[in-house]
Protein backbone atom coordinates (compact mmCIF):
# COMPACT_ATOMS: atom_id res chain seq x y z
CA UNK A 1 0.00 0.00 0.00
CA UNK A 2 1.47 3.79 -0.87
CA UNK A 3 2.18 6.11 1.79
CA UNK A 4 -0.62 8.14 0.89
CA UNK A 5 -2.89 5.22 2.59
CA UNK A 6 -0.76 4.46 5.38
CA UNK A 7 -0.70 7.93 6.28
CA UNK A 8 -4.79 7.71 6.55
CA UNK A 9 -4.39 4.83 8.87
CA UNK A 10 -2.55 6.94 11.42
CA UNK A 11 -6.23 7.88 12.50
CA UNK A 12 -6.57 4.50 13.86
CA UNK A 13 -5.75 4.50 17.45
CA UNK A 14 -8.61 3.69 19.46
CA UNK A 15 -11.00 0.53 18.93
CA UNK A 16 -14.25 2.41 19.00
CA UNK A 17 -12.92 4.86 16.23
CA UNK A 18 -11.91 1.48 14.01
CA UNK A 19 -15.46 0.38 14.50
CA UNK A 20 -17.14 3.60 13.38
CA UNK A 21 -15.20 3.64 10.37
CA UNK A 22 -15.57 0.29 9.26
CA UNK A 23 -19.77 0.86 9.29
CA UNK A 24 -19.14 4.22 6.85
CA UNK A 25 -16.57 2.29 4.88
CA UNK A 26 -18.96 -0.67 3.96
CA UNK A 27 -21.85 1.89 3.53
CA UNK A 28 -19.80 4.01 1.36
CA UNK A 29 -19.33 0.88 -0.55
CA UNK A 30 -22.86 -0.18 -0.86
CA UNK A 31 -24.14 3.30 -1.73
CA UNK A 32 -21.35 5.26 -1.81
CA UNK A 33 -19.87 8.53 0.50
CA UNK A 34 -21.38 11.58 1.62
CA UNK A 35 -20.09 14.86 3.31
CA UNK A 36 -22.85 14.63 5.80
CA UNK A 37 -21.76 11.25 6.91
CA UNK A 38 -18.14 12.19 7.38
CA UNK A 39 -19.03 16.05 9.45
CA UNK A 40 -21.05 13.76 11.92
CA UNK A 41 -19.06 11.59 12.63
CA UNK A 42 -16.14 13.99 12.87
CA UNK A 43 -18.15 15.72 15.28
CA UNK A 44 -18.75 12.61 17.69
CA UNK A 45 -15.15 12.03 17.91
CA UNK A 46 -13.70 15.54 17.74
CA UNK A 47 -11.41 15.10 14.90
CA UNK A 48 -11.46 17.33 11.55
CA UNK A 49 -13.83 15.79 8.49
CA UNK A 50 -10.70 15.51 6.65
CA UNK A 51 -9.25 13.14 8.76
CA UNK A 52 -12.46 10.81 8.80
CA UNK A 53 -12.48 11.06 5.22
CA UNK A 54 -8.87 9.96 4.91
CA UNK A 55 -9.51 7.30 7.50
CA UNK A 56 -12.64 5.89 5.36
CA UNK A 57 -11.25 6.05 2.14
CA UNK A 58 -7.80 4.54 3.51
CA UNK A 59 -10.45 1.73 5.15
CA UNK A 60 -12.18 0.87 1.56
CA UNK A 61 -8.61 0.64 -0.34
CA UNK A 62 -8.16 -1.83 2.29
CA UNK A 63 -10.79 -3.88 2.15
CA UNK A 64 -11.04 -3.41 -2.01
CA UNK A 65 -8.06 -4.50 -2.53
CA UNK A 66 -7.98 -7.47 -0.44
CA UNK A 67 -11.10 -8.74 -1.43
CA UNK A 68 -10.07 -8.64 -5.60
CA UNK A 69 -7.23 -10.90 -4.80
CA UNK A 70 -9.05 -12.56 -1.98
CA UNK A 71 -5.67 -12.84 0.28
CA UNK A 72 -5.85 -15.03 3.22
CA UNK A 73 -5.74 -14.60 6.41
CA UNK A 74 -2.36 -14.69 6.93
CA UNK A 75 -1.74 -12.54 4.26
CA UNK A 76 -4.16 -9.90 5.51
CA UNK A 77 -2.85 -10.07 8.84
CA UNK A 78 0.71 -9.28 7.55
CA UNK A 79 -0.21 -6.47 5.42
CA UNK A 80 -2.14 -4.91 8.69
CA UNK A 81 0.87 -5.16 10.67
CA UNK A 82 3.10 -2.73 8.79
CA UNK A 83 0.97 -0.04 10.13
CA UNK A 84 1.07 -0.67 13.27
CA UNK A 85 -1.89 -0.72 14.95
CA UNK A 86 -2.48 -2.71 18.24
CA UNK A 87 -3.64 -6.39 17.87
CA UNK A 88 -7.09 -5.62 19.00
CA UNK A 89 -7.29 -3.50 15.57
CA UNK A 90 -5.46 -5.92 13.41
CA UNK A 91 -8.31 -8.78 14.70
CA UNK A 92 -11.38 -6.45 14.18
CA UNK A 93 -10.16 -5.74 10.74
CA UNK A 94 -9.55 -9.15 9.95
CA UNK A 95 -13.20 -10.06 11.24
CA UNK A 96 -14.64 -7.27 9.10
CA UNK A 97 -12.54 -8.28 5.62
CA UNK A 98 -14.15 -11.70 6.20
CA UNK A 99 -17.17 -11.18 6.91
CA UNK A 100 -17.93 -8.84 3.71
CA UNK A 101 -15.62 -10.01 1.38
CA UNK A 102 -18.71 -11.87 -0.33
CA UNK A 103 -20.40 -8.80 -0.54
CA UNK A 104 -17.55 -6.86 -1.18
CA UNK A 105 -17.10 -8.75 -4.42
CA UNK A 106 -20.27 -8.93 -5.08
CA UNK A 107 -20.44 -4.71 -5.16
CA UNK A 108 -17.04 -5.00 -7.39
CA UNK A 109 -18.43 -7.14 -10.24
CA UNK A 110 -20.96 -4.30 -10.34
CA UNK A 111 -18.51 -2.02 -11.33
CA UNK A 112 -17.49 -3.56 -14.29
CA UNK A 113 -20.43 -4.68 -16.27
CA UNK A 114 -20.62 -3.51 -19.74
CA UNK A 115 -23.50 -5.79 -20.86
CA UNK A 116 -26.64 -5.87 -19.44
CA UNK A 117 -27.72 -8.65 -16.98
CA UNK A 118 -30.61 -10.77 -16.88
CA UNK A 119 -32.81 -9.51 -13.94
CA UNK A 120 -36.41 -11.21 -14.71
CA UNK A 121 -38.93 -12.38 -17.20
CA UNK A 122 -42.38 -11.78 -17.05
CA UNK A 123 -44.87 -13.18 -19.66
CA UNK A 124 -48.46 -13.51 -20.79
CA UNK A 125 -50.54 -15.53 -22.87
CA UNK A 126 -52.50 -13.37 -25.54
CA UNK A 127 -55.11 -13.97 -28.29
CA UNK A 128 -55.56 -11.41 -30.72
CA UNK A 129 -59.22 -11.53 -31.57
CA UNK A 130 -59.55 -7.71 -33.69
CA UNK A 131 -57.40 -5.02 -35.17
CA UNK A 132 -58.29 -1.76 -36.58
CA UNK A 133 -57.88 -3.84 -40.15
CA UNK A 134 -59.42 -6.89 -39.62
CA UNK A 135 -61.75 -8.48 -37.64
CA UNK A 136 -62.45 -12.39 -36.48
CA UNK A 137 -58.94 -13.13 -36.01
CA UNK A 138 -57.61 -15.78 -33.76
CA UNK A 139 -53.88 -15.31 -33.36
CA UNK A 140 -52.13 -16.46 -29.91
CA UNK A 141 -49.47 -14.69 -29.04
CA UNK A 142 -47.28 -15.03 -26.18
CA UNK A 143 -46.15 -11.48 -25.01
CA UNK A 144 -43.14 -10.80 -22.28
CA UNK A 145 -41.18 -8.14 -20.64
CA UNK A 146 -37.25 -8.49 -19.87
CA UNK A 147 -36.09 -6.88 -17.23
CA UNK A 148 -32.18 -6.58 -17.44
CA UNK A 149 -29.97 -4.29 -15.62
CA UNK A 150 -26.32 -2.39 -16.33
CA UNK A 151 -24.76 -1.52 -13.22
CA UNK A 152 -27.14 0.60 -11.41
CA UNK A 153 -29.52 1.16 -14.32
CA UNK A 154 -32.57 -1.11 -15.00
CA UNK A 155 -34.69 -1.54 -18.30
CA UNK A 156 -37.28 -3.76 -19.57
CA UNK A 157 -38.44 -4.38 -22.82
CA UNK A 158 -41.82 -6.18 -24.09
CA UNK A 159 -41.49 -8.83 -26.67
CA UNK A 160 -43.48 -11.03 -28.03
CA UNK A 161 -43.21 -14.54 -29.98
CA UNK A 162 -45.36 -17.09 -31.46
CA UNK A 163 -46.02 -20.64 -30.50
CA UNK A 164 -43.92 -22.23 -32.52
CA UNK A 165 -41.06 -19.69 -32.13
CA UNK A 166 -41.18 -19.97 -28.34
CA UNK A 167 -40.89 -23.76 -28.71
CA UNK A 168 -37.39 -23.12 -30.61
CA UNK A 169 -36.38 -20.63 -28.12
CA UNK A 170 -36.67 -22.68 -24.97
CA UNK A 171 -35.08 -26.03 -27.52
CA UNK A 172 -31.81 -23.46 -28.15
CA UNK A 173 -31.68 -22.46 -24.46
CA UNK A 174 -31.78 -25.97 -23.08
CA UNK A 175 -29.11 -26.71 -25.76
CA UNK A 176 -27.63 -24.22 -23.95
CA UNK A 177 -27.48 -25.47 -20.63
CA UNK A 178 -26.16 -28.95 -21.63
CA UNK A 179 -23.44 -26.89 -22.47
CA UNK A 180 -22.16 -26.52 -19.18
CA UNK A 181 -22.31 -30.20 -18.13
CA UNK A 182 -20.39 -31.55 -20.90
CA UNK A 183 -16.70 -33.28 -19.93
CA UNK A 184 -15.21 -30.50 -22.14
CA UNK A 185 -16.46 -27.55 -19.92
CA UNK A 186 -15.94 -29.47 -16.55
CA UNK A 187 -12.10 -29.81 -17.51
CA UNK A 188 -11.35 -26.57 -17.96
CA UNK A 189 -13.70 -25.12 -15.34
CA UNK A 190 -11.55 -27.75 -13.46
CA UNK A 191 -8.06 -26.49 -14.51
CA UNK A 192 -8.12 -23.25 -15.21
CA UNK A 193 -8.34 -21.44 -11.73
CA UNK B 1 -72.01 -4.55 -44.97
CA UNK B 2 -72.38 -0.47 -44.41
CA UNK B 3 -70.76 1.20 -46.91
CA UNK B 4 -70.87 5.36 -47.56
CA UNK B 5 -72.55 7.05 -50.45
CA UNK B 6 -69.75 7.45 -52.29
CA UNK B 7 -68.60 4.29 -52.17
CA UNK B 8 -71.87 3.03 -53.16
CA UNK B 9 -72.18 5.60 -56.35
CA UNK B 10 -68.61 4.46 -57.76
CA UNK B 11 -69.61 0.64 -57.26
CA UNK B 12 -73.02 1.40 -59.41
CA UNK B 13 -71.28 2.83 -62.11
CA UNK B 14 -69.06 -0.49 -62.15
CA UNK B 15 -73.13 -2.26 -62.71
CA UNK B 16 -73.63 -0.38 -65.18
CA UNK B 17 -73.10 -2.11 -68.94
CA UNK B 18 -72.54 1.62 -70.68
CA UNK B 19 -70.30 2.85 -68.26
CA UNK B 20 -68.18 -0.62 -67.88
CA UNK B 21 -68.80 -3.50 -70.56
CA UNK B 22 -68.54 -6.54 -69.90
CA UNK B 23 -64.85 -7.35 -70.78
CA UNK B 24 -63.87 -4.21 -69.04
CA UNK B 25 -66.16 -5.58 -65.80
CA UNK B 26 -63.55 -8.76 -65.60
CA UNK B 27 -60.17 -6.08 -66.52
CA UNK B 28 -61.56 -3.58 -64.05
CA UNK B 29 -61.97 -6.33 -60.94
CA UNK B 30 -58.39 -7.66 -61.66
CA UNK B 31 -57.20 -4.25 -61.57
CA UNK B 32 -58.77 -4.06 -58.22
CA UNK B 33 -56.93 -6.48 -56.79
CA UNK B 34 -53.70 -6.62 -58.41
CA UNK B 35 -53.61 -3.11 -57.00
CA UNK B 36 -54.55 -3.99 -53.42
CA UNK B 37 -52.01 -7.25 -53.45
CA UNK B 38 -49.00 -5.04 -54.97
CA UNK B 39 -46.53 -4.04 -52.94
CA UNK B 40 -45.71 -0.84 -54.45
CA UNK B 41 -48.27 1.51 -56.16
CA UNK B 42 -48.46 1.45 -60.05
CA UNK B 43 -49.73 4.35 -61.59
CA UNK B 44 -50.41 2.28 -64.45
CA UNK B 45 -52.73 -0.41 -63.11
CA UNK B 46 -56.06 1.45 -64.68
CA UNK B 47 -53.91 1.13 -68.17
CA UNK B 48 -55.90 -1.96 -68.76
CA UNK B 49 -56.70 -2.07 -72.93
CA UNK B 50 -60.45 -2.96 -71.82
CA UNK B 51 -60.67 -0.28 -69.93
CA UNK B 52 -60.21 2.26 -72.38
CA UNK B 53 -63.81 2.83 -73.40
CA UNK B 54 -64.30 3.73 -69.86
CA UNK B 55 -64.30 7.52 -68.73
CA UNK B 56 -61.16 8.29 -66.82
CA UNK B 57 -62.70 10.33 -63.78
CA UNK B 58 -65.19 7.57 -63.77
CA UNK B 59 -63.18 5.02 -63.41
CA UNK B 60 -61.23 6.55 -60.58
CA UNK B 61 -63.62 6.84 -58.81
CA UNK B 62 -65.14 2.84 -59.68
CA UNK B 63 -61.47 2.15 -58.60
CA UNK B 64 -61.54 3.30 -55.25
CA UNK B 65 -65.50 2.19 -54.56
CA UNK B 66 -64.10 -1.38 -55.43
CA UNK B 67 -60.97 -1.47 -53.48
CA UNK B 68 -63.04 0.08 -50.54
CA UNK B 69 -65.29 -2.17 -50.64
CA UNK B 70 -63.02 -5.62 -51.30
CA UNK B 71 -60.99 -4.29 -47.62
CA UNK B 72 -64.42 -3.93 -45.85
CA UNK B 73 -65.65 -7.45 -47.07
CA UNK B 74 -62.32 -8.96 -45.84
CA UNK B 75 -62.02 -7.04 -42.78
CA UNK B 76 -65.89 -8.17 -41.66
CA UNK B 77 -64.72 -11.75 -43.19
CA UNK B 78 -67.93 -11.58 -45.52
CA UNK B 79 -69.32 -14.40 -46.81
CA UNK B 80 -70.75 -15.04 -50.00
CA UNK B 81 -74.24 -14.09 -49.17
CA UNK B 82 -72.59 -11.12 -47.23
CA UNK B 83 -71.23 -9.94 -50.83
CA UNK B 84 -73.62 -11.02 -53.02
CA UNK B 85 -77.04 -9.04 -51.27
CA UNK B 86 -74.83 -6.06 -51.43
CA UNK B 87 -74.27 -6.16 -54.51
CA UNK B 88 -77.33 -7.03 -55.57
CA UNK B 89 -78.48 -4.11 -53.54
CA UNK B 90 -76.59 -1.91 -55.85
CA UNK B 91 -77.98 -2.75 -59.36
CA UNK B 92 -75.60 -5.82 -60.28
CA UNK B 93 -76.10 -8.36 -62.84
CA UNK B 94 -75.89 -12.10 -61.11
CA UNK B 95 -72.87 -12.57 -63.90
CA UNK B 96 -70.84 -10.02 -62.44
CA UNK B 97 -71.63 -11.00 -59.04
CA UNK B 98 -70.46 -14.15 -59.80
CA UNK B 99 -66.83 -12.89 -61.59
CA UNK B 100 -66.59 -10.45 -58.43
CA UNK B 101 -67.22 -13.13 -55.92
CA UNK B 102 -64.65 -15.84 -57.81
CA UNK B 103 -62.01 -13.15 -57.83
CA UNK B 104 -62.32 -12.68 -53.56
CA UNK B 105 -62.60 -16.16 -53.33
CA UNK B 106 -59.52 -16.34 -54.76
CA UNK B 107 -57.60 -13.64 -53.07
CA UNK B 108 -59.24 -13.31 -49.49
CA UNK B 109 -56.53 -15.31 -48.02
CA UNK B 110 -53.88 -13.22 -49.02
CA UNK B 111 -55.39 -9.79 -48.43
CA UNK B 112 -56.17 -10.89 -44.88
CA UNK B 113 -52.45 -11.99 -44.20
CA UNK B 114 -51.81 -8.71 -45.18
CA UNK B 115 -54.11 -6.51 -43.26
CA UNK B 116 -52.87 -8.77 -40.29
CA UNK B 117 -49.70 -7.66 -40.83
CA UNK B 118 -50.59 -3.58 -40.65
CA UNK B 119 -51.08 -2.40 -37.12
CA UNK B 120 -48.45 -1.62 -34.11
CA UNK B 121 -47.27 -4.29 -31.53
CA UNK B 122 -44.39 -4.91 -29.76
CA UNK B 123 -41.25 -6.59 -31.64
CA UNK B 124 -41.29 -9.90 -32.25
CA UNK B 125 -38.68 -11.93 -31.02
CA UNK B 126 -37.40 -14.49 -34.18
CA UNK B 127 -34.09 -16.20 -32.93
CA UNK B 128 -31.82 -16.35 -29.77
CA UNK B 129 -28.08 -17.54 -30.02
CA UNK B 130 -25.81 -18.22 -26.64
CA UNK B 131 -22.26 -18.29 -25.70
CA UNK B 132 -20.70 -19.91 -23.21
CA UNK B 133 -17.66 -18.55 -21.70
CA UNK B 134 -15.53 -18.87 -18.74
CA UNK B 135 -14.10 -15.54 -16.61
CA UNK B 136 -11.46 -15.70 -14.99
CA UNK B 137 -10.16 -12.50 -14.25
CA UNK B 138 -11.41 -8.94 -15.06
CA UNK B 139 -9.73 -5.52 -14.18
CA UNK B 140 -11.60 -5.00 -10.94
CA UNK B 141 -11.73 -8.57 -9.65
CA UNK B 142 -9.03 -11.67 -9.52
CA UNK B 143 -9.74 -15.10 -8.95
CA UNK B 144 -13.70 -14.89 -10.62
CA UNK B 145 -13.46 -18.67 -12.45
CA UNK B 146 -17.17 -18.68 -13.32
CA UNK B 147 -18.85 -19.86 -16.16
CA UNK B 148 -21.25 -17.18 -17.68
CA UNK B 149 -24.17 -17.12 -20.87
CA UNK B 150 -24.10 -14.33 -23.51
CA UNK B 151 -27.72 -14.48 -24.44
CA UNK B 152 -28.75 -12.79 -28.00
CA UNK B 153 -32.34 -12.14 -29.33
CA UNK B 154 -32.60 -11.19 -32.56
CA UNK B 155 -35.88 -8.93 -32.55
CA UNK B 156 -37.73 -7.85 -35.20
CA UNK B 157 -40.28 -4.47 -35.73
CA UNK B 158 -41.79 -3.68 -38.78
CA UNK B 159 -38.73 -4.42 -40.79
CA UNK B 160 -35.96 -3.41 -38.83
CA UNK B 161 -34.20 -5.66 -36.45
CA UNK B 162 -32.62 -5.30 -33.37
CA UNK B 163 -30.31 -7.92 -31.47
CA UNK B 164 -30.68 -7.57 -27.48
CA UNK B 165 -27.92 -9.08 -25.83
CA UNK B 166 -27.24 -9.56 -21.93
CA UNK B 167 -25.32 -11.85 -19.83
CA UNK B 168 -26.22 -13.97 -17.32
CA UNK B 169 -25.27 -16.77 -14.95
CA UNK B 170 -26.24 -20.85 -15.11
CA UNK B 171 -28.91 -19.93 -12.57
CA UNK B 172 -30.71 -17.08 -14.04
CA UNK B 173 -30.22 -19.08 -17.59
CA UNK B 174 -31.97 -21.85 -15.95
CA UNK B 175 -34.54 -19.22 -14.57
CA UNK B 176 -35.16 -17.90 -17.85
CA UNK B 177 -36.23 -21.33 -19.59
CA UNK B 178 -38.23 -21.99 -17.02
CA UNK B 179 -40.56 -19.35 -17.21
CA UNK B 180 -40.48 -19.62 -20.81
CA UNK B 181 -41.36 -23.21 -20.34
CA UNK B 182 -44.34 -22.35 -18.65
CA UNK B 183 -45.61 -20.28 -20.90
CA UNK B 184 -45.32 -23.08 -23.26
CA UNK B 185 -47.30 -25.05 -21.03
CA UNK B 186 -50.13 -22.75 -20.35
CA UNK B 187 -50.44 -22.19 -24.45
CA UNK B 188 -50.70 -25.72 -24.77
CA UNK B 189 -53.68 -26.00 -22.37
CA UNK B 190 -55.13 -23.44 -24.08
CA UNK B 191 -55.26 -25.31 -27.13
CA UNK B 192 -56.97 -28.37 -25.78
CA UNK B 193 -59.68 -25.70 -24.61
Amino acid sequence: MSEQQNNHKQVFCFSSVVEEFGHIALESLRRGSSPKIYESAAKKLFVPMEMVQHGVEGLVFLLMESSKHMISEVNFLDCVLVLGFSEEVNRFLLKLYQEHQGQIRTIMKQLICSQPTYQNLEWRLDVQLASRLLRQQIVPTVVTRLFLTSGTDSSSRVLQTDPRTLLHIIYTLEAALAAVKTSHTRRILRNIK
Amino acid sequence: MELSESVQRGLQLAAEPSSVDHRGFQALVDSCFRSLLSSQGDPAVLDEPELKHVDRIQLKQVHSAATTFILEAVKQDADKSAVSSSLEELSFSTERIEIFYSSYQKHKKELERLLASIGRSPARINDVSWRLQYNTKNGQLDKVNEPSYLISLNTENQGTSEDISFTCTTEQLQDLVGKLKDAAKSVEKASQM
